[in-house]
């Protein structure tokens, strides 16, 4: 409370449209000390660690970005969307990466791509709403309101003080990083998380002096928290362009929106702001129809934003600082339908990438045969993966956060 | 305190302090309202007041008052927004067959036309956001809106009709029987999409629906078994959607007619009987107590007033009127302990704007702000509806609050604030009308200090003087501060 009254000077609230001074400015990016546990052997520290998540929303068709081109079943069920064998970038006899992936397959020849295949949970659900949800919330079984994230900034201990520590880049804050007491940013791009100042206005230069603390006429059981969320809004929007404009970008990022997303997550990572978590999204990947030229083209996107983005990483010695993780709510059917597409399927493969990671391929090769309603089974509940990127990357115990014991794959150190 | 919370699922639920008195709590509040009770009781009762009604009301007794909010007009004269009906009504809406059999096939082209936009369901929001704007039963708008965050269904784009009538469904329950809504909304085309009940047949019984009916809807986890979900999921077959007409089926065939153990008893259950069964356990009153309460007076509200008021529902059948008339009208409804002690919502937020302003009509741009302050309407986040409380508020949707402000005192649309416009040219007395407009007073000393510098030019930002060139921007500025205010986040 003190500090905050100090901060703001006042708790009529006034002063949180007034023009700030920037004395905190850098005690409001200090590093997430209190997470560190454990630094990995040969990785740097656990405050200079960053996961940033890639939602490949709508649901990625697994076996057109991770091909079984080595599976003569596949040909048969997808005569139309099959990819050619010529085609498929080949990592070994059985699978290879899509066609338009050739930067994620020049990293994974570098070993710094992890490929789990067969990822997914229990009873799938083939909403697309219902399963983005499961995965936000890693609850398979019932409602959580905070996400997966939310929960390990909740239980990451006092650091609130950061206003970065996690970063969504993102129009509305997703679900995986809804918490209970953490307040995450959700920033489109820098130029959109801002406190809009109008001329005609006039109202945010107004009140450059502090006023004195005084009594409310009224008691609200909620009127710190405002006042906190008030104060928060008000620095980091002015505080972020301020505190990233130092970074160079050393890497030529396509012109798209995961080209954007990804060239503001180096800028935030380099800045070093103490940011442990950076959410971006890419899609959409919902491929009823005419799936091949949609598919082809958003992975090519994805891929050449992740080539750019480790090339940017490198250029700042930054890229053993951070991994990222893709996800999608679920595969699609191994069957392609009658207009070109795919409809809602289960499991598919996910991508661990990062100067941190040992490359090659985990999980298992998917079952195409008829057993499951035409669907690729799950092999790997996804909450494993949550495990090992909480317990081994972001350094603190996931059972709690999970609401379950999984045990970790060895795919980091 | 843990027991409490598993009654209501709201985020970060904060109960006032102090101290309730029992037996005064819930008896009637007397004499004159007062504009800042006024003002409490039309942001609770509905979505804020103009300044017109909350003088209105200050006059009024808390009795008066509140009897006059529950007298609500009939719902026939209703009418849905134009855009709907130039999408096209479902064919079970015409009479005549051939014009059934050729709106068939339009309608066919014109879902796959909505495949790509959600324009419908757009007008559909704004339409509902100026319902609540200009409705003279506020209080009908809050409980619809009530209802659609806690029987929750998403809108299918495809289908906006279906959502448009179960919003007309919550409108027609709004103050009326709570059981008779249960069983209406069980058999509700939206309910029936969202929650699977559709696809639910003897054969292959899907749980989706049964499961939430009693854990979000009616009763609160641990209050029933996984058994009473398997067997109540029974007596829910049959029950579907004919997606060309929009209209709900039942087909006996697909109905499972055997004998069912639900909650203790044994009999070829239905549906219906399972709603009876559901509200005759006393928990099923303390659910929809503790919801209730946390609406309309504070957040995680003591189990003994939980319990009273669970009483109150049982003895009155589960009528609405007579629970929302004493909680209402209560003592406890005008303490301090109630007053400011919720967050608004964004809808809230957004029509309480427009309404303090005293403004006719919602702007378009208020649907997309909207979204981004957390709340899209049609659009829960998933089945357990809008958390609210603490979880309204981050940066990020502060951020959204703050620009919404500055870009609507910024528009043309301010041009209709009669009032504001009126201000007085003194600033001493703008800044007090202002503050007790804007904000019914709850503003510190130097709030009034700080605005009234701001208006007469007088304040840090050296701005010149007050004058008629710049009293337009002045005055909007200044309404653009008492809004920034704390206060002015809190119902």
């Amino acid at each position: 409370m003190r500090r905050r009254n100090f901060l703001l000077g006042t708790t009529s609230g006034l002063a949180v449209v007034a023009n700030a001074d920037h004395v905190f400015a850098r005690a409001l990016a200090q590093p997430v000390r209190s997470a560190v546990e454990g630094p990995l052997p040969g990785l740097p520290g656990g405050a200079d660690r960053c996961l940033v998540l890639i939602n490949l929303s709508g649901g990625n068709d697994g076996l057109n970005c991770v091909v079984p081109h080595g599976n003569d079943r596949y040909y048969q069920l997808r005569p139309a969307l099959a990819i050619d064998r010529h085609d498929v970038l080949a990592i070994d006899a059985n699978v290879g990466l899509n066609p338009g992936m050739q930067s994620v397959k020049a990293l994974y020849d570098k070993g710094m791509v992890a490929i789990v295949q067969g990822v997914g949970y229990p009873d799938p659900d083939h909403s697309h709403f219902r399963s983005t949800e499961i995965w936000q919330t890693a609850a398979p079984d019932r409602y959580e309101h905070t996400g997966w994230l939310g929960r390990y900034f909740d239980q990451a201990g006092p650091a609130r003080e950061n206003l970065f520590k996690g970063v969504a880049v993102s129009k509305v804050l997703p679900e995986a990083l809804v918490s209970e007491h953490t307040d995450i940013p959700a920033v489109p791009g820098l130029g959109e998380y801002v406190m809009m100042a109008d001329r005609n206005l006039a109202a945010r230069g107004a009140f450059s002096r502090e006023a004195t603390d005084s009594h409310l006429p009224f008691a609200s059981p909620y009127l710190a928290h405002v006042m906190e969320i008030e104060a928060n809004a008000q620095r980091s929007s002015e505080e972020l362009p301020k505190l990233v404009a130092g970074y160079k970008t050393q890497a030529s990022y396509p012109a798209t929106g995961l080209g954007r997303s990804l060239a503001l997550a180096a800028q935030i990572v380099g800045s070093n702001l103490g940011t442990k978590v950076i959410y971006v999204e890419h899609g959409s990947f919902d491929t009823h129809v005419s799936q091949k030229m949609t598919q082809n083209t958003l992975l090519m996107q994805f891929s050449n934003a992740v080539g750019a983005f480790y090339d940017d990483l490198a250029a700042h010695g930054n890229e053993r600082r951070v991994l990222t993780l893709t996800f999608s709510e679920f595969g699609r059917r191994i069957e392609e339908n009658g207009s070109h597409g795919t409809d809602h399927g289960e499991a598919s493969p996910l991508f661990l990438i990062g100067g941190g990671v040992k490359g090659g391929l985990y999980g298992t090769l998917p079952d195409l045969s008829a057993t499951n309603m035409g669907n690729v089974r799950y092999t790997t509940d996804f909450r494993s993966i949550y495990a090992t990127v909480i317990e081994r990357w972001l350094g603190r115990p996931s059972a709690a956060l999970l609401r379950g014991s999984f045990t970790p794959l060895p795919v980091l150190g | 305190m843990a027991a409490q919370q598993t009654l209501v699922d709201v985020g970060g639920i904060v109960r006032p302090a102090g101290q309730l008195d029992l037996a005064t709590a819930l008896q009637p509040h007397p004499g004159r309202l007062g504009e800042r009770s006024a003002a409490h009781l039309l942001r609770r009762a509905g979505f804020g007041g103009t300044p017109d009604q909350v003088r209105r009301y200050a006059a009024m007794t808390a009795g008066d008052a509140v009897a006059s909010l529950l007298t609500v007009p009939p719902v026939s004269s209703i009418t849905p927004p134009q855009e709907l009906e130039d999408f096209g009504r479902p064919v079970s809406m015409a009479t005549d067959p051939l014009q059934r059999s050729m709106l068939g096939q339009e309608m066919t082209a014109r879902r796959e036309k909505a495949r790509e936009g959600l324009d419908a369901i757009v007008a559909l929001q704004l339409w509902w956001l100026n319902r609540m704007l200009t409705t003279p039963a506020p209080l009908q708008e809050k409980m619809t809106l009530y209802f659609h965050g806690h029987f929750t269904s998403r809108a299918t784009p495809m289908y906006p009709w279906i959502t448009y009538n179960q919003n007309a469904l919550f409108r027609r329950y709004a103050l009326g029987n709570l059981r008779d809504l249960a069983l209406e909304v069980s058999k509700d085309a939206a309910m029936l999409l969202y929650l699977n009940g559709a696809q639910s047949v003897a054969a292959h019984p899907n749980e989706n629906y049964a499961r939430e009916l009693m854990e979000l809807f009616t009763l609160g986890v641990d209050n029933y078994s996984e058994e009473d979900v398997r067997e109540s999921a029974r007596a829910w077959t049959g029950w579907s959607v004919d997606r060309r007409t929009d209209t709900v089926t039942f087909d006996a065939a697909q109905h499972d007619s055997g004998g069912k153990t639900f909650l203790g008893r044994t009999g070829n259950f239905s549906g219906d009987d399972i709603i009876g069964m559901i509200f005759a356990q006393p928990q099923c009153a303390r659910f929809f107590a503790a919801s209730l309460l946390n609406l309309f007076l504070y957040n995680d509200p003591e189990p003994q007033l939980v319990d009273h008021v669970a009483a109150l529902l049982r003895r009155h059948d589960f009528e609405l009127t007579p629970i929302l008339g004493a909680i209402l009208a209560s003592n406890l409804f005008y303490s301090p302990r109630a007053y400011r002690a919720l967050v608004k919502s964004p809808v809230e937020f957004v029509v309480g704007t427009y309404a303090a302003l005293g403004l006719q009509t919602i702007d378009p741009f208020a649907i997309a702000a909207l979204t981004q302050m957390g709340q899209r309407l049609f659009f829960p986040p998933n089945v357990a509806g809008w958390p609210g409380a603490k979880n309204w508020l981050t940066s990020g949707t502060m951020i959204a609050r703050q620009n919404f402000l500055t870009r609507l005192l910024n528009s043309q649309t301010l041009a209709d604030s009669s009032w504001l416009q009126g201000l007085p040219v003194a600033s001493r007395a703008a800044a007090r009308r202002l503050a007790q407009t804007i904000l019914q007073g709850d503003a510190a000393p130097e709030a009034l200090f700080e605005l009234e510098g701001y208006l007469s030019g007088t304040g840090a930002a050296a701005l010149a003087p007050l004058s008629v060139e710049n009293y337009d921007q002045r005055v909007r500025g200044a309404a653009y501060l008492a809004m920034a205010t704390p206060a002015y986040q809190l119902n």
